[in-house]
């Protein structure tokens, strides 16, 4: 379980992460969505304890990162796949990471198997290797320790697509077996391929934090509804609220419904007998969806979780 | 000791720890080879005041460490400064949270291969002058022994001052700057003018501490402060670099 309470880093003047307050819980892969410069790596460096909070607070299972005695154990990370040194072997960085938690060598070898690097792969220094080589040394090192809380920044960058099935399954599997898989990226598609929950972020600052199923019925379809008959219109709005659709009035004649769809809205509107000018699906993409949400224009909230600090 | 055996293994698992110790090695020869031809030459030529007699291989050990102390430098600069270029210091961090611990970590492994590095290039400095001094050499047993022990300290010290400079500065140009700074340039030039009072201000810093202490010296301090000289010099520059670790993101 990782908890974040109020978490907020500023550089200077700009704020990178804003007050975030979201529970990532065991045993689901929780996608970490926002386009670049979203504060998904800050946030994450936080957890890790290697930027200082602002203020609020990054807990692993109750425990600040730099309280841990041998954080392999509790917390596998991969940031950032390049950060090695060019004239070091993988298996050497990986060996002393092993060391300086008190690993044995053995699982050394096992993580190098379970990522699918040789031998011969694994002996050449840092700066051979390629971003898709890089990456499943760094799930490696995540995976190292054994550790019940998994975190992966943009984990499927540079690999192919062979690569990029394993690691959707990779993650499946862990979170399978009970860990806590938070999994940054910048892409709606592949995320909507491998988390079964979703916290977005755009600017630093919370969007949604709700079942994957729940963002994209509640803000991948928006129905503009159009009709000469304002009463006519309120009336749908009614009724639309009423069976859980979310209406926004876009106008004297014009609403925007979310989280229901064009069928039904179009059935409700011959039942209340409102004549319609217009019923049309936009923003009916994911991508665009999501571009909406972070956008900053739309604020999305799914299912409320805490923002009460415990 | 997991982080001290972590950064073991990360040490020798670069080439560029070897290349530094082989740069080491061939610096130590030629310059102590070079310092004993001078020291014979004094002797034999036409001018008498040259004259230095019989002069001990350790005099000419110690004297090349001036030199030799940069390629000791670099390796304990390099230890932390390659963390820095190559961002692998996240990765440490992540191994061993405690800031505190990573450094203490390094500047017990910097010390230790330091140390053993000077004894051997103690070793090597002492086969190389002994024959070129020929006549004009003695190499008395213990007082050969302690002058190597006496580098192997100094070059341990000076390799941790390098380490915890570099983790405050974060770079190697910068801190190997500073190093030839204050272990050089702002003394020397202290030096320079032979005012009693700047006098005074050179003998604190810590190539001067460092050197009264190899030399053996009683004179202005006993070598012993300038042992301890150096040794708090090398702690401040760790300290220093602990503040810094702990206080920047990473």
């Amino acid at each position: 379980m990782i908890t974040l309470r109020g978490l907020t880093k500023r550089f200077g003047r700009t704020t990178a992460v804003d007050d975030l307050t979201v529970d990532i819980a065991p045993g689901r892969v929780t996608g970490f969505l926002g386009p670049n410069g979203a504060g998904k790596s800050t946030t994450m460096r936080m957890v890790l304890g290697l930027d200082r909070p602002t203020a609020g607070r990054a807990l692993i299972d109750g425990r600040a990162y730099r309280e841990l005695r041998r954080p392999l154990r509790e917390v596998g990370a991969l940031l950032d796949a390049r950060a090695i040194h060019p004239a070091r072997s993988g298996r050497a960085h990986l060996l002393a990471m092993a060391r300086s938690n008190g690993l044995p060598t053995h699982r050394v070898d096992e993580v190098l198997g379970t990522v699918g690097l040789d031998a011969r792969a694994a002996a050449k220094p840092g700066r051979t290797l390629s971003l898709g080589m890089a990456q499943r040394l760094g799930i490696a090192g995540a995976l190292l320790g054994d550790p019940p809380v998994l975190m992966f920044d943009e984990p499927v960058n540079g690999l192919d697509p062979d690569g990029v099935r394993w690691v959707r399954q990779l993650m499946r599997s862990l979170a399978d077996e009970g860990r806590t898989v938070f999994v940054s990226s910048h892409l709606m598609s592949e995320m909507q391929l491998t988390a079964d929950r979703l916290v977005v972020i755009g600017r630093g600052r919370l969007l949604a934090d709700a079942p994957i199923g729940e963002v994209i019925a509640g803000s991948a379809v928006a129905v503009r509804v159009r009709s000469p008959h304002p009463a006519g219109l309120a009336a749908l709005a009614e009724r639309l609220t009423a069976t859980g659709a979310t209406v926004t009035p876009a106008g004297p004649d014009e609403l925007t419904v979310t989280g229901a769809t064009v069928d039904r809205i179009g059935d409700l509107a011959y039942e209340l007998g409102v004549r319609l000018h217009e019923l049309s699906p936009h923003g009916a993409s994911l991508e665009q969806a999501f571009m909406e949400l972070t956008a900053g224009s739309v604020e999305y909230a799914g299912t409320p979780t805490g923002g009460t600090d415990r | 000791m997991n982080t001290i055996a972590a950064e073991w293994t990360k040490l020798w698992s670069v080439r560029s720890t070897w290349w530094t110790m082989l740069a080491g090695l061939l610096v130590t020869a030629a310059t102590a080879g070079q310092l004993a031809i001078y020291a014979a030459n004094a002797n034999t030529n036409d001018d008498p005041a040259d004259d230095a007699g019989v002069v001990t291989v350790g005099s000419i050990v110690i004297g090349s460490v001036e030199l030799t102390q940069y390629a000791v430098l670099a390796l304990g600069l390099l230890l932390i400064t390659s963390e820095f270029t190559s961002g692998t210091i996240r990765t440490t961090l992540q191994c061993t949270p405690s800031r505190g611990r990573v450094l203490l970590a390094k500047a017990a492994v910097t010390g230790a291969v330091t140390f053993a590095l000077g004894l051997l290039l103690g070793a090597v400095g002492a086969a190389v002058a002994r024959p070129v001094l020929g006549r004009w050499g003695t190499a008395p047993a213990a007082e050969t022994l302690s002058d190597v022990a006496a580098v192997a300290v100094y070059l341990a010290l000076v390799g941790v001052l390098a380490l915890g400079l570099a983790a405050a500065l974060r770079s190697a140009v910068l801190t190997l700057t500073v190093l030839v700074a204050t272990l050089m340039i702002v003394p020397l030039s202290l030096q320079e003018p032979d005012i009693a009072v700047l006098n005074r201000i050179a003998d604190a810093f810590p190539g001067v501490a460092g050197a009264h202490f190899l030399a053996g010296d009683s004179d202005p301090y006993p070598a012993a402060v300038g042992l301890l000289l150096l040794a708090g010099w090398a702690a401040a520059a760790l300290a220093l670099g602990r503040v810094a670790l702990r206080r920047r993101d990473a």
